[in-house]
């Protein structure tokens, strides 16, 4: 037994090491990065600073960006929770249909999101389908200016990942004992109370491993942002793109990049302790 | 199970959800068959037109290949590594499994802007030239992860009782591992490998970092997207679409195929 499990051990390590090689020595480098003045490559002796990541504080324009890349993805999870929420009630406790529903509700993550994003841009443009059907019903007389807003934003942030939530939420009220709902009504609470105290507070696992799977690339966007925005929506991660694009300053955009990676981890960890690693990957339905 | 009648509501809700989710991919498939350039209703009549007009253009058709190549090798590579991966981590003797997965979970969690930024650094630094490459070795990176998780929940069920009973039946250790280990867990290997493939062929944001002048399928629609906007576009998604359909249809019939296998 001790033989098998020591040289079954031995299978892991190529892809370890190309883990180790390919991803974790990266993350490294941009740490490095983020607390040196200059590029490693330019042969100066190497200098450690803070001030790639206290700038982000100083400069108020760095500031309204990442305020702003907070809420507009703080807006997109709630918004999706509640969009998604009756949803999951429905797939997991009112109906039999619910593996082939959910199935043809994954077909659209699996299509490309530009696709899915360059739809919204139809739909929400000045003369696009929204405007024309809004005037054809004489609802408005002026076209609405959604497109290259924030609200073009959010709404398209919403449509990506509002399916991410579905799933979690879904597998969280299919696991709640609907006799425990019965029970509690048995004793006299009325159905909201049931409701709110039971169902709802059970599928709280559900709604944290769904922000995860939201929030997080959220924050993070980088397409969406810049296909649908202006200048008024531009998110972290078109800053970060800035950083080495245009501006060139690697230590910034490294300080910018580490922090947005340290904050998923962090968001990570904190739920691994709460509600365990396996959650995660149970509920990601593939 | 009770009130079950009570539930139009929801019902109407459902069905008003799955409409939201979608009425834009039906209205780009519509005007991939629009005459006229602009996506007004009334439509103006059925055409091919766009259809001709993606099949003459041969940087849709390299970014299509370029694609084609990149998914196929990186989940070749990732597969290979991933199977070997979840067999020695799960069956081998390592101190605390957990903290390995956890890393492992990182790929999936983490924004991919930040995969991205972060591989781009890299290659430049240790002065790896941009282009195709680099992104399979990112890509490789990224899938791995993924078929990780899914093997994971295959291997929980193969008993490493199978393996000693074979070594203790005169099998070497490395045909218990080719002929019972990787048998077993071979339709989580088929579809981790069309999963990884369907993550490099959608991927976007660290192959924009690291392609270089180079192109794939989602660069090329997003370069697109940024000037005004053809109905080619249109005719591409339409096509990446029923491309799309066809391989998740493999995937839920080897999904199917290995659940008949594990009760059967």
């Amino acid at each position: 037994m001790s033989i098998i499990t020591k040289k079954n051990r031995d299978l892991a390590f190529p892809g370890l090491i190309w883990f180790l090689v390919f991803f974790l020595l990266p993350l490294s480098v941009i740490l490095v990065y983020s607390i040196t003045e200059r590029s490693l490559m330019s042969g100066e002796p190497v200098r450690f600073t803070m001030d790639n990541f206290i700038q982000v504080f100083q400069k108020r324009h760095y500031l309204i960006i990442l305020l702003r890349s907070l809420r507009i993805s703080f807006f997109t999870t709630i918004i999706s929770i509640l969009f998604s929420y009756p949803v999951a009630y429905f797939l997991a406790k009112r109906t039999k249909l619910d593996r082939i529903l959910i199935v043809i509700l994954m077909v659209p993550f699996w299509i490309n999101y530009l696709i899915r994003t360059f739809a919204w841009k139809l739909i929400l443009s000045d003369n696009g389908i929204l405007n024309q059907l809004l005037m054809g019903l004489n609802i408005i007389d002026e076209p609405l200016r959604i497109m290259y807003t924030q609200t073009s934003v959010l709404l398209g942030l919403v449509y990506t990942y509002t399916p991410m939530m579905v799933l979690p939420l879904y597998a969280a009220l299919l696991r709640i004992d609907d006799s425990l709902v019965e029970a509690s009504m048995d004793l006299g609470a009325s159905r909201a109370r049931a409701f709110f105290d039971i169902t709802f507070r059970l599928s709280l696992t559900g709604i944290f491993a769904g922000t995860l799977l939201v929030f997080i690339p959220a924050l993070g966007s980088f397409a969406i942002p810049a296909i649908l925005g202006g200048t008024d929506s531009v998110m972290i991660g078109n800053m970060i793109e800035n950083q080495f694009n245009l501006v060139g300053n690697w230590n910034a955009g490294s300080a910018f990049t580490l922090s947005l990676a340290v904050l998923s981890i962090v968001l990570v960890l904190f739920y691994s302790r709460i509600f365990g690693l396996e959650s995660i990957y149970k509920n990601r339905g593939i | 199970m009770m009130r079950k009648g009570k539930s139009y509501g929801l019902k109407i809700y459902t069905a008003i959800f799955f409409l939201y989710i979608f009425t834009p991919l039906i209205l780009i498939f519509i005007f991939a068959f629009n005459l006229g350039e602009g996506y007004v209703f009334p439509l103006q009549g059925f055409t091919w037109n766009w259809f001709l007009e993606f099949f003459r253009d041969s940087t849709a058709q390299r970014s299509i290949g370029n694609s084609v190549i990149i998914a196929v090798i990186s989940a070749t590579i990732s597969t290979i590594l991933a199977a070997f991966l979840t067999v020695g981590l799960l069956k081998g003797r390592f101190r605390r499994p957990h903290i390995y997965i956890t890393f492992l979970m990182l790929p999936v969690l983490m924004p991919s802007l930040t995969i991205g930024i972060s591989a781009l650094v890299f290659f430049r630094t240790i002065n790896l030239p941009s282009g195709i490459p680099v992104v399979i070795l990112a890509h490789v990176s990224i899938s791995m992860s993924y078929i990780f998780l899914i093997m994971m929940a295959r291997i929980e069920s193969l008993p490493l009782s199978l393996q000693e009973a074979a070594i203790d039946l005169g099998a070497s250790w490395s045909s218990s591992v080719k002929d019972i280990v990787l048998p077993a867990l071979m339709p989580a290997i088929v579809a981790g490998w069309l999963f990884a493939f369907m993550v490099s062929w959608n991927e976007f944001i660290v192959t924009y970092f690291l392609i270089g002048n180079n192109t794939t399928l989602p660069i090329y629609i997003f370069s697109q997207l940024r000037f005004g906007i053809s109905p080619k576009v249109n005719v591409i998604s339409l096509l990446v679409t029923l491309f799309t359909l066809l391989v998740i249809s493999v995937l839920l019939l080897v999904r199917r195929l290995f659940r008949r296998e594990r009760y059967g």
